[in-house]
C-alpha cells in the first residue's frame, strides 16, 4: 500500500493528513490560496512530505489516493459569487422562494429586515402549466409560452437554470419537457430540474435545493476539474474523490452534475472521524463530536455506529436562511468560541457572546487592538495558555492586555480578577452545554451513554468541564483534533444518496407503489455504482429508509427499512414497529392507534474503496510523566495552584497525567482539571476522565 | 423588589436559568414536531412554560405572545380547586376563559413537579387545539351568542391523570364530542408528553442543585428580571399615551365594528408601566370577548416589542407592568355567559397594534406601525368530506398565505407575519402538502404589488391566493378582523391595504364576501383572499434610494409609486436590470413633493 492524503480547504486554513504505509498520520496546514487552491494543497503537502523525508513530487508518486474537502460552494455563496441564475416554476407560484416556510427567531425583535430569496423574483419566469396531487396533469404544459420565456433567458444571458415546478415529483413530464428545450436553445448552459435533484414533498425545499444547485454548477464545474487538471500535471496518478455533504466521498465526475453535494462537506467529515476514533479507542458505538474553533461550536452526532442526518440543514440562519433540501449530515452550530466577548447586561449579570471579536481585531491579549474581554482573553488571566507557546509559539500574546480588560470587567462585577475570568470560561461552556444538549435530546441521545470526541484548536480548554456537567464521562482528544475533518476522510467511503417520493398509509398501505420506487432508488444507486471509475471489487452496503410520520403530523422521522422491500403484510407490520420505536425514542410516546404516514423513500448506498487506517493494539501501560514546567492557574475556588505543564511531544504512550495540569500540543491546550485525568493512548489520542 | 442580600452566585444564576431554559426549549420542541394538528405543528399555535409552585410565571418559552400571561391564575385556581389533594403523577386540564385561560381552544395541560414532597413547580403546555367540539367546525366561532351557542367543551382545571394513567371517563367524553378524535387525542399525548419531559427534566434540576438553591434561585432571578425591567422603564420619557382603534364589523351584531383605547403611563422615577384598559365597550353577545388572559397578554406582549429585545418575561418583569381593568368589557373583563371564542384573535390582534404603536408617540427611534390583521382565507378552517379514498371527513386550518408584518423604525416588516399575535413565530404551510392532505387546490399564492404600507421603512406587503375543492364542496370558516380599518403607519408612515375575500365562479364577476363568513365553496368556484399590508415607519420621503431600488426591481413596488410616494426617479430599464437612480431627478422630485405637503 502506498500513502492516501486527505485535503481539507477551509475558508482561513488548509488541513492536510498524511497516511503512511505504517498507518502513522502526519498533519500539515497552510494557508488557503482561494484563487488557486491548489497552491494552498501543495504547500500543506510540502509540510508533510518533508515530515516522512520525502520531495513532493516523489511523495505524489506513491500516493494511491487523495481525498478532497473544499468549502468553495459554501464560500461563494455566502460572497455572492454565484452563477447569474433563472429560477423557472409553476404560474402563479413565482413566490416559493420568498416565502421559504416562516418562523422567525425572537417574538420581541423587529430590528432586522426579511431575507432576499435565494434568487431574486426579477430573475424568476412562470411556466404555464400544473400538475395535480396525483400526477395528472391539471393544465399541459404551454410550449409556445415556454419557448418564449427560455428564449428571453438566452437573451439576457443567464448563466444557469434551475426549473422546479409543483408536483414535479409526481409526473417529471413538464420539467423533463423544458430541460430538453433549455438543451435545445441554450446549448452548454448548465440546469438543475427539481424532481432529479431532490425528489422530495414540499415545493420550497425542492426548489430551494434545484436553485442553489444550478447557481453553482459553472463554477464547481471549473474549480473541481481545474484542480484535478492541477493535481495530474503535478504528477498524481492515484484515485482522486471529493467529500460530501453525507459524510462521503465521490468522484469529481458525479459531483459536477450536483455539486449541493459539496455544501457542508467539511463538518459533516468530523463526525466520520469521531465514530473511527471511538472505534479505535473501543468507546461504543454513541458519540458526540465537537468541533470547537475561534467563532464557532459545531456539535454533530454518531448514534449506534450510524451517523444523524437531516433535511433540515440551512446555509445560514435556521427558517432566515436558505435550506440546503438534500439529506446532509446534522451538525448544529453555535457562536461561541476564543473570540465571544464578555459583558455585564444592565440587571448586573455577566454574559458571554453572541458577539465576537472574531480574528481582527481578536482578543485583547493579540494586542491587535481589542479592548473587549473575550474567553481567550479568560483562558490566558487564568493560567492555561502559555504567552509564549499560544499555537505553537506562532503569536505571542499579551498578557497585561487580557488583565487590563478583565479588571475593568470584574469592577463591574465587584468580584477579583481571577474569578472574573473563571465566571467567564463558566457562562461560555454553558453556550456549549446547551448546543450539545439540544442535539443528543433532539436525537434521544443520552450524553452519560457516549462518549465525547473533541476536535479543533480550541476545545482543550474547556471540554473537560462540559463533560462533567453532561455526565458523559470520557472524552477523547486526537493528536490531530486540529485536522478533525480531514481525519474523517480518511475513514469514509464512497455515499450516494437516491430518493423517491410515494405518499401512503399504513391503512391502505401501497405496496405495489412503494416496491416500484424503492426499485427506481436501487436502479439509481446501481446506476451511479457503474458509473465509478474505481473500487469496482469494493464491498458495497445498501440501506432503505421511509420518511415517516403518524397521520397528520408534519415532520417526519428517518426510519430503517427492516427489508429491502415490502413483500408481505409482516414486512410493513416490522416497519410500523420500527416507526414506533423511533418516534419513542426521540418524544418519549408511541401511539400504537395511529396509522404511519411515509412520505419520502431513500436508499444509500456506501462503497468503501480503501481500508480504514489500522488500528493499533491497545496499551495497558501506565507512567507518570514528569512535568516540563508549572505554572500559577486559577480553578475557581479559594486560591491558584501550582500546576504542572506538560509537552505534548515528550508524552509517551500510556503516561497519565492527573489533574490539575496543562498539556500543551502545537495547536491545541489541554486543561485537565483538578479531580479529572487525561492519558495518552496507544493511538496517539488523549482519554480524559471527566467524572 | 426585594432588598436582601444576594445569596446566591450570580454566575450560579446563570447557569440554572440556562439550564431551565434548555427545558423549556426541549418542552417545545417535543410539542412541535409530534402534535398532529397544523394548528400546533404548523401554526406554531401554542407554548411551553414553568410555573413556580406558588403560581409565579418563571420561564417562559419562545412561544406566541398572546399566550404570555395567565398560566400562574390556571395553575392558582388548579392548586384552590384540589386542594390538599395535589401528587406526584396527576396532570390537569383546563380551558376556561373565565380561569386566566386565553380561550377554550386552547387546551392547557398542567403537570405538578414535586421534590421531597414539596410541590416547587407546575409545568404546562398550552395547545390550541383543531376542534374543541363547539357548535360549527371551527374552534373560532366569531358569531357565538354565548358560551352556549358556542358550545365548546370547557375544563376547569380538571384532573386528567393520576399515577401518570389517563382517566379515561374523560377520554371518552372527548372522544363523544370532538370532531375527528384522533387527531384530538394525538395533540393530548403531544401536549402532555411535552409536560412529563418538563417534569423528568426539573426533578433532575432539583436533584442536582438542591432545594434551598433552587428557592433561592427562584427569588433572585425574579428579581434581577425585575431589575432589568427598571432600568429599561428609567431609560423611556415620563408619558401618558392614549391611543385607539377599531375593529371590523360583524355584520348583524357590531355594524361599525368596536372602538378600542389602550391608556397607558409610563413612570421612569417610580420604573413602572401602567395600563389602563378600562375605556372599553361592554362585553358582546358574540365570540370576540377577551379574556383576561388573552387581552393582557396582547398588551404585555405589544410593549415587549417596544423594549429591548432580550428582557426576561416572567413574574419579575411583570411587577412592574400595573392594570386596570374595566367591571364588564369586551377587552380583558368579560361577564359570563359571553363567549371568548375569538379572544386570542380579532380583538386581541387590535390591542396589539394600538399599543405597539402608541410607543411611536414617544418619537422616532419607539414603538412600530401597526402590522397586517385579520385570519383570512389563507388561514381559514376548512372541512368537508374526502372522496379520494374512502369518504372521509377532514376539518383543519390552513397557514397558507399571512398578512405583512409592521415596520419598525430601523427594518422593513416582515413577510412570513400571519397576525399580530403570533408575530411571524409560524410555520408556513407547504401548497403541496395541503393537497395531499385535503381535497384542494391552490390556484396561485403571491405577493401583491403596491399594497405595504409606505415609509423610511416600509410595512410588508400583502400575499394573495386562491383555492378551491377538487370534486366535493368545501366549507371555509373566515374569522378575519383586517378587512376595514387598514393596518396604519406611524411618524409619517402610511397605512397597508386591507384584507379582501372573493367567491369565483366567474373570472368576470367575482363576489366580495363579508370579513366574518361561512362559505361553502362547491366544485368549479373559487375562494381569493388578500391578507392586509403592514403599516409604515416614518416618511417615505425619507427612505433610502437604496431600498426603494430593491423593491422596485424586485417587484414589490412599482415605478409609479416609487415616484409618487417615495419620490424617487430612475433611468434604464427593470427588465435587463439597468435601473439605476437618478439622483438629481429624485432630490428635485423629493422636495417638489415636500413642497406640495407643506402647501
Amino acid at each position: 500500500m502506498g500513502y492516501r492524503i486527505s485535503v481539507d480547504t477551509g475558508g482561513t486554513f488548509t488541513d492536510m493528513v498524511l497516511l503512511d504505509p505504517d498507518g502513522k498520520f502526519h498533519v500539515g496546514k497552510s494557508l488557503t490560496t482561494p484563487e488557486r487552491i491548489s497552491e494552498g494543497m501543495f504547500s500543506a503537502l510540502d509540510v508533510v512530505a518533508e515530515a516522512v523525508g520525502k520531495s513532493t513530487k516523489e511523495l505524489f508518486a506513491e500516493t494511491d489516493l487523495l481525498i478532497y474537502g473544499t468549502t468553495r460552494a459554501t464560500n461563494a455563496i455566502v460572497t455572492k459569487q454565484t452563477a447569474r441564475t433563472a429560477f423557472l416554476t409553476t404560474t402563479g407560484f413565482r413566490d416559493i422562494l420568498v416565502f421559504k416556510e416562516g418562523g422567525k427567531h425572537g417574538p420581541h425583535d423587529y430590528s432586522y429586515d426579511y431575507p432576499q430569496p435565494y434568487i431574486p423574483r426579477r430573475r424568476t419566469f412562470e411556466i404555464n402549466e400544473r400538475i395535480g396531487a396525483s400526477g395528472e396533469v391539471v393544465r399541459p404544459l404551454d410550449e409556445t409560452q415556454a419557448r418564449e420565456v427560455i428564449e428571453t433567458l438566452k437573451e439576457r444571458g443567464f448563466e444557469a437554470v434551475a426549473v422546479s415546478l409543483l408536483w414535479s415529483i409526481a409526473n417529471e413530464a413538464h420539467e423533463a419537457r423544458l430541460g430538453e428545450l433549455i438543451e435545445e436553445i441554450m446549448p452548454g448552459v448548465p440546469y438543475t430540474l427539481s424532481h432529479r435533484i431532490a425528489p422530495i414533498l414540499r415545493e420550497y425545499r425542492r426548489a430551494s435545493a434545484t436553485a442553489i444547485d444550478a447557481s453553482l454548477k459553472p463554477l464547481m464545474q471549473a474549480h473541481l476539474t481545474g484542480m484535478q487538471t492541477d493535481l495530474r500535471d503535478a504528477g498524481f496518478t492515484g484515485d482522486l474523490l471529493v467529500s460530501t455533504s453525507v459524510g462521503g466521498c465521490q468522484e469529481v465526475e458525479s459531483l459536477v452534475e450536483r455539486p449541493i453535494n459539496t455544501l457542508k462537506s467539511g463538518p459533516a467529515m468530523a463526525p466520520v472521524a469521531g465514530r473511527a476514533y471511538s472505534a479505535l479507542e473501543r468507546m461504543g458505538g454513541d458519540v458526540i463530536v465537537c468541533d470547537a474553533g475561534g467563532t464557532t461550536f459545531d456539535v454533530g452526532l454518531v448514534r449506534d455506529n450510524q451517523l444523524v442526518y437531516s433535511r433540515d440543514s440551512w446555509l445560514g440562519p435556521q427558517w432566515t436562511g436558505d435550506i440546503i433540501g438534500a439529506s446532509t449530515v446534522d451538525v448544529r452550530s453555535v457562536g461561541a468560541g476564543g473570540g465571544s466577548i464578555a459583558w455585564v447586561d444592565p440587571g448586573g449579570l455577566l454574559q458571554v457572546g453572541p458577539q465576537s471579536a472574531g480574528s481582527v481585531p481578536g482578543p485583547a491579549c493579540y494586542g491587535a487592538g481589542g479592548t473587549n474581554p473575550t474567553v481567550t482573553d479568560a483562558a490566558l488571566v487564568l493560567g492555561y495558555i502559555d504567552p509564549e507557546y499560544f499555537n505553537g509559539g506562532r503569536l505571542t500574546l499579551d498578557r497585561d492586555a487580557a488583565v487590563n480588560v478583565i479588571t475593568t470587567l470584574a469592577k463591574t462585577m465587584g468580584k477579583d480578577v481571577d474569578e472574573t475570568a473563571h465566571a467567564i470560561l463558566v457562562i461560555a461552556n454553558e453556550l456549549m452545554i446547551k448546543a450539545i444538549g439540544e442535539i443528543t435530546v433532539n436525537d434521544g441521545l443520552n450524553p452519560r451513554e457516549s462518549v465525547i470526541v473533541a476536535g479543533g484548536g480550541a476545545a482543550g480548554f474547556n471540554i473537560m468541564p462540559i463533560a462533567h456537567e453532561l455526565g458523559c464521562a470520557t472524552v477523547i482528544l486526537p493528536q490531530t483534533a486540529s485536522a478533525l475533518s480531514a481525519c474523517g476522510m480518511q475513514y469514509s467511503s464512497i455515499v450516494f444518496e437516491a430518493t423517491r417520493s410515494r405518499f401512503t398509509d399504513t391503512n391502505g398501505f401501497d405496496r405495489d407503489g412503494v416496491n416500484k420506487a424503492l426499485d427506481e432508488i436501487e436502479a439509481d444507486l446501481m446506476q451511479f455504482r457503474d458509473s465509478l471509475g474505481t473500487a469496482i471489487d469494493a464491498t458495497v452496503t445498501i440501506e432503505f429508509f421511509a420518511e415517516a410520520r403518524y397521520r397528520a403530523q408534519v415532520w417526519e422521522l428517518d426510519t430503517n427499512l427492516p427489508k429491502p422491500r415490502l413483500k408481505t403484510d409482516a414486512d410493513v407490520d416490522e416497519l410500523i414497529e420500527t416507526f414506533h420505536q423511533t418516534h419513542e425514542r426521540v418524544y418519549a410516546v408511541r401511539d400504537e392507534g395511529s396509522p404511519v404516514e411515509c412520505v419520502n423513500w431513500k436508499g444509500r448506498i456506501s462503497i468503501r474503496p480503501f481500508d480504514p487506517p489500522p488500528a493499533p493494539d491497545p496499551s495497558d501501560a501506565r507512567n507518570a510523566p514528569t512535568p516540563n514546567a508549572t505554572r500559577s492557574c486559577f480553578f475557581g475556588g479559594n486560591a491558584r495552584v501550582d500546576t504542572p505543564v506538560f509537552r505534548g511531544e515528550a508524552m509517551k504512550i500510556g503516561d497519565e497525567v492527573k489533574g490539575p495540569a496543562i498539556i500543551e500540543e502545537p495547536t491545541t491546550t489541554i486543561v485537565v482539571y483538578p479531580d479529572m485525568s487525561a492519558r495518552l493512548s496507544a493511538a496517539g489520542d488523549y482519554i480524559l476522565d471527566c467524572r | 423588589m426585594s432588598d436582601t442580600e444576594t445569596t446566591l452566585d450570580p454566575v450560579l444564576m446563570s447557569v440554572m436559568a440556562n439550564r431551565l431554559d434548555g427545558i423549556v426549549r426541549e418542552m417545545t420542541n417535543t410539542l412541535l414536531r409530534s402534535a398532529r394538528s397544523a394548528v400546533i405543528s404548523s401554526a406554531r399555535d401554542f407554548s411551553c412554560c414553568l410555573v413556580t409552585g406558588n403560581d409565579e410565571l418563571l420561564a417562559p418559552a419562545e412561544g406566541l405572545p398572546v399566550h404570555i400571561f395567565g398560566c400562574h391564575i390556571q395553575t392558582a385556581n388548579m392548586r384552590e380547586y384540589h386542594k390538599g389533594d395535589i401528587q406526584r403523577g396527576d396532570a390537569y386540564l383546563d380551558n376556561d376563559p373565565y380561569g386566566g385561560n386565553t380561550h377554550p381552544a386552547d387546551h392547557t395541560f398542567m403537570v405538578p413537579v414535586f421534590f421531597e414532597g414539596e410541590h416547587m413547580f407546575t409545568a404546562v403546555s398550552k395547545c390550541h387545539m383543531a376542534d374543541i367540539g363547539n357548535s360549527i367546525p371551527s374552534s373560532y366561532f366569531v358569531r357565538a351568542r354565548d358560551v352556549y351557542e358556542e358550545g365548546a367543551l370547557v375544563f376547569p382545571g380538571v384532573r386528567i391523570q393520576r399515577d401518570f394513567k389517563n382517566n379515561e371517563d374523560i377520554m371518552r367524553m372527548c372522544r363523544a364530542r370532538i370532531r375527528v378524535p384522533d387527531q384530538w387525542y394525538g395533540d393530548y399525548l403531544a401536549g402532555l408528553g411535552s409536560a412529563r419531559i418538563a417534569e423528568r427534566r426539573l426533578e433532575a434540576f432539583c436533584e442536582k442543585y438542591g432545594k434551598d438553591t433552587v428557592k433561592a434561585f427562584m427569588r433572585e432571578w425574579f428579581d434581577y428580571s425585575e431589575r432589568r425591567m427598571i432600568d429599561n422603564i428609567r431609560r423611556l420619557p415620563k408619558a401618558s399615551l392614549v391611543n385607539k382603534g377599531r375593529s371590523d364589523p360583524l355584520e348583524g351584531i357590531l355594524p361599525d365594528g368596536l372602538e378600542l383605547t389602550v391608556k397607558i403611563d409610563i413612570d421612569p422615577d417610580e420604573g413602572n408601566i401602567h395600563v389602563d384598559l378600562r375605556d372599553n365597550p361592554p362585553s358582546v353577545d358574540a365570540g370576540l370577548n377577551t379574556s383576561l388572559g388573552s387581552a393582557t397578554s396582547a398588551v404585555v406582549g405589544a410593549i415587549f416589542n417596544a423594549l429591548d429585545k432580550d428582557l426576561p418575561r416572567n413574574e419579575g418583569a411583570f411587577r412592574r407592568l400595573q392594570f386596570q381593568y374595566a367591571e364588564d368589557s369586551v377587552v380583558a373583563a368579560p361577564t359570563f355567559p359571553h363567549s371568548c371564542s375569538v379572544s386570542t384573535t380579532n380583538v386581541s390582534e387590535r390591542l396589539v397594534n394600538i399599543t405597539q404603536s402608541a410607543f411611536a408617540q414617544l418619537g422616532d427611534g419607539m414603538g412600530l406601525s401597526e402590522g397586517g390583521a385579520g385570519l383570512g382565507a389563507g388561514m381559514a378552517v376548512i372541512s368537508g368530506q374526502d372522496l379520494r379514498r374512502e369518504p372521509e371527513p377532514y376539518v383543519n386550518r390552513l397557514m397558507l398565505s399571512t398578512n405583512g408584518g409592521p415596520a419598525s423604525a430601523v427594518a422593513d416588516g416582515w413577510v412570513n407575519y400571519a397576525i399580530p399575535v403570533i408575530a411571524g413565530l409560524m410555520y408556513r404551510d407547504s401548497v403541496e402538502v395541503d393537497e395531499l392532505k385535503h381535497p384542494i387546490r391552490v390556484e396561485s399564492l403571491t405577493l401583491v404589488t403596491d399594497s405595504a404600507g409606505a415609509g423610511r421603512r416600509r410595512g410588508a406587503p400583502a400575499q394573495q391566493i386562491e383555492y378551491g375543492p377538487t370534486h366535493a364542496p368545501m366549507m371555509a370558516v373566515i374569522s378575519c378582523d383586517g378587512q376595514h380599518s387598514q393596518p396604519r403607519g406611524v411618524l409619517g408612515g402610511l397605512p397597508g391595504t386591507s384584507g379582501e375575500t372573493w367567491l369565483i365562479e366567474d373570472e368576470a364577476q367575482p363576489e366580495r364576501m363579508p370579513n366574518v363568513v361561512q362559505l361553502t365553496i362547491n366544485p368549479g368556484q373559487r375562494v381569493r383572499g388578500r391578507d392586509s399590508a403592514g403599516g409604515g415607519y416614518g416618511d417615505p420621503l425619507d427612505r433610502e434610494t437604496e431600498r426603494v431600488i430593491v423593491d422596485v426591481l424586485e417587484g414589490w413596488e412599482t415605478l409609479e409609486k416609487a415616484k409618487d410616494i417615495y419620490g424617487v426617479i430612475f433611468t434604464g430599464e427593470i427588465d435587463d436590470e439597468s435601473l439605476e437612480v437618478d439622483e438629481a431627478a429624485t432630490t428635485a422630485r423629493r422636495k417638489e413633493l415636500r413642497e406640495a405637503r407643506a402647501a
